[in-house]
């Protein structure tokens, strides 16, 4: 999206309108409540490379237990990057993660997928992701790609390898991505190289981001904190994102959920920085409520919003970029419900500002991936896009001098000056706005059927700008090598 | 004596334990029989929280708060009980799987089934195929249940099962899965003799393959 204007010299202009849920004070309050919870609890590491990392930094280690004092992690705070710039696939700078600027896209790893054709619920295959990747090509506020379920027709222990290949070639988009571990990022890393034209191409534009997911209260596995080092030392951005439920696995209260979200990516960020001072890290992200009733992590919860734009308040006033959560929905089918959760979601999270907000694809709680979601909320970003472009005053659109020649009585609609000022209205691409008898004759179609013609017209038209063949050899070349490694391993099990 | 068991039920859905404790302290010095204590007043109360929280009438902590209390009866009644068999729905051994940590869902299915009157042998997390063989052997339950969070963690579910065939233990145990990624295809696929979607449905698939 174009850039935010939130603050200009001598003349403060409201031209993206914003909200806070969080006063300073009341971010200060949460980010000491987090440092109190790392010196005083102290987190749980289940990775020894993480806890010599974490020992040699200064930290007081106990067994698995971590403490962490409170000088070592503003000092982690105070070198990550306040700003993280990622490209698209030919290098060109692309998200500018920076002040309030916001771009949204999909989440990952569904265990389902509903099918834009058949309207099935079903497990994820790799030609979905290959559908994930189109789809997010062809979305104009569609800002990266994420891969809408984990592919199960696959390796099992390669689904993320497998995805990203199939992501990479089929959308010129920023990738954000997962992996199990180690070794699976290290061979989505050389893909991505592969197409930049080497690592350290890749290193000074990076078109991808690696994610990883620790598990709160205060308690991160192997792989989680391990894949924060190894993007740390390979120098290529990383999100990391503890999984917040209040009532759950954190306070029920929003504030305690806050600290619990804020202290467990601490624990990700200090181990990064003690590996490579100044490694680009974003703050997630995922935090809502548990369902008292069904206990499920709410993807529709109002809290989710509420939290997500708060813990947005902490991030900016650490200066860390943030990713969280939006155009998401707890309902099982393309519905009301859905409509209501998703764009009362994107816009709370495009007035907070967050950095990214992902998820603009998942329904039932997060358990099942969606394109024609993600084709829903592409009108419903583009929505809330306008409104983030605010209201220009200056004379051009005072336009006292129009008033002035229409005079009383008179139309606008024959004036150049409305020439050229009505494309800026929004226009929508399939809210329907026509008359009755217009709507009649297109075949009286609801917002479900046009979301789905869409969804399966792009995934039949759209031709995503294809990858030189030699570098398809060299991804294919990564893939393969992976394949063996894996069935080497079940051999030697 | 039926006011004692009323009033023991009544603070067992109110989540308060230690009135449960002191209720159950009377009865007991009265000379109250610990199987009627336990069947008429503890357990009865649960049945109630039971059937509130599947109607949507109570809530998740509300229902921990009443197996808490509910328990701190247990251990005053459970001394007593020798050479009478305490009265169990069964035994469940519950796990989440190897390589996962993840283990919030497991926990509360631990919670639900003892608050229907199971007992259950807790074995955490990171529990390989060979963690729930011995706990078979140790334990003889009824049932194992197992928990994953993780698309690549939920394959151990498949080691375990075939660890029990090589051991001929397969028939002796009934087999549970469950947890985000798990579905009843996949329980069907891995042979496991059962699925369930969350904690509460846990308890009655328990029920069940116990009948």
């Amino acid at each position: 999206m174009t850039k935010s204007q939130y603050v200009r010299a001598n003349y403060q202009v409201n031209a993206t309108p914003q909200f806070h849920v969080l006063s300073e004070h009341q971010c200060e309050n949460i980010y000491y409540g987090a440092l109190e919870a790392l010196e005083r609890t102290g987190a749980e590491v289940h990775s020894r490379t993480a806890l010599e990392i974490f020992r040699q930094g200064g930290c007081r280690v106990d067994g698995n237990r971590v403490r962490f004092p409170t000088r070592l992690v503003e000092r982690a705070v105070s070198s990550t990057p306040s700003r993280v710039v990622i490209s698209d696939r030919h290098g060109h700078r692309s998200m500018f993660l920076e002040g309030s600027n916001v771009y949204y896209g999909p989440g990952p790893t569904n265990t389902y997928t509903l099918d834009p054709f058949t309207g099935e619920r079903r497990r994820p295959k790799k030609s979905d992701t290959v559908r994930a990747g189109i789809v997010c090509d062809a979305l104009p506020n569609i800002a990266y790609a994420m891969d809408n379920g984990t592919p199960m027709d696959v390796t099992p222990t390669l689904a993320d390898v497998h995805a990203f290949q199939a992501l990479l070639e089929n959308t010129v988009k920023p990738i954000i991505h997962w992996g199990f571990g180690i070794e699976q990022y290290q061979d989505i890393v050389e893909m991505a190289a592969a197409v930049a034209g080497g690592l350290a191409e890749l290193q000074r534009n990076p078109f991808i981001v690696l994610y990883s997911e620790s598990s709160p209260p205060l308690r991160h596995s192997e792989e989680a904190i391990d894949k924060a080092i190894f993007a740390a030392k390979t120098d290529i951005p990383v999100i990391y994102t503890p999984c917040t439920f209040a009532g759950g696995v954190a306070p029920a209260t929003m504030a305690g959920s806050l600290v619990i979200s804020v202290a467990d990516f601490l624990v990700g960020l200090v181990a990064g920085q003690l590996v490579r001072e100044g490694a680009s890290f974003i703050m997630g992200g995922l935090i809502s409520t548990m369902d008292m009733s069904s206990s499920i992590l709410s993807y529709g919860a109002t809290e989710l919003s509420l939290l997500s734009a708060g813990l947005t308040d902490v991030a900016r006033h650490m200066k860390i970029p943030m990713f969280s959560t939006g155009g998401c929905s707890d309902s099982k089918v393309i519905d009301v419900q859905t409509g209501i959760e998703a764009a009362f979601s994107i816009l709370i999270a495009g007035l907070s500002g967050a950095s990214i907000v992902h998820d603009c694809n998942y329904m039932e709680y997060g358990a099942t991936g969606s394109l024609e979601l993600m084709v829903m909320d592409d009108e419903i970003i583009g929505m809330v896009k306008r409104i983030l472009e605010g209201i220009e005053v200056d004379d051009e659109h005072l336009a006292v001098d129009v008033i002035d020649a229409v005079g009383p009585g008179g139309h606008f609609l024959g004036e150049m000056h409305t020439m050229a000022h009505f494309r800026d209205f929004w226009a929508p691409t399939l809210i329907n706005r026509l008359r009755y008898d217009g709507w009649k004759a297109e075949g009286s179609k609801t917002m479900g059927q046009r979301i789905r013609e869409k969804t399966q017209n792009i995934i039949n038209t759209h031709k995503p700008e294809k990858l030189p063949d030699e570098v398809l050899r060299q991804i294919q070349t990564v893939v393969d090598r992976a394949e063996a490694r894996e069935a080497a391993k079940k051999i030697s099990k | 004596m039926s006011n004692y068991f009323e009033d023991l039920a009544h603070s067992v859905i109110a989540g308060q334990q230690d009135r449960v404790k002191q209720l159950t302290q009377q009865a007991l010095d009265a000379g109250t029989d610990p199987v009627e204590i336990i069947n008429q007043g503890l357990i009865s109360g649960m049945n109630v929280v039971g059937a509130r929280f599947k109607v949507g009438q109570m809530f998740v902590p509300e229902v921990l708060m009443s197996a808490r209390a509910m328990n701190g009866g247990m251990e005053l009644v459970k001394p007593l009980l020798v050479g009478q068999e305490l009265p169990s729905a069964g035994k469940v051994v519950l796990g989440t799987v190897k390589g996962d940590l993840h283990d919030i869902g497991k926990n509360l299915v631990g919670m639900m089934l003892e608050s229907a009157g199971f007992t259950v042998v807790n074995l955490g997390v990171d529990a390989g195929p060979q963690k729930f063989l011995q706990a078979i052997k140790e334990h003889k339950p009824g049932v194992i249940g197992m928990s994953a969070l993780l698309t690549t963690t939920m394959l151990s579910m498949k080691d375990t099962i075939e660890v029990l065939k090589e051991e001929g233990l397969r028939n002796k145990v009934k087999v549970i899965v469950g947890g985000a990624p798990i579905s009843q295809d996949f329980a069907d696929e891995i042979g496991a003799d059962g699925f369930a979607p969350d904690a509460a449905s846990a308890t009655d698939l328990c029920k069940k393959l116990l009948a």
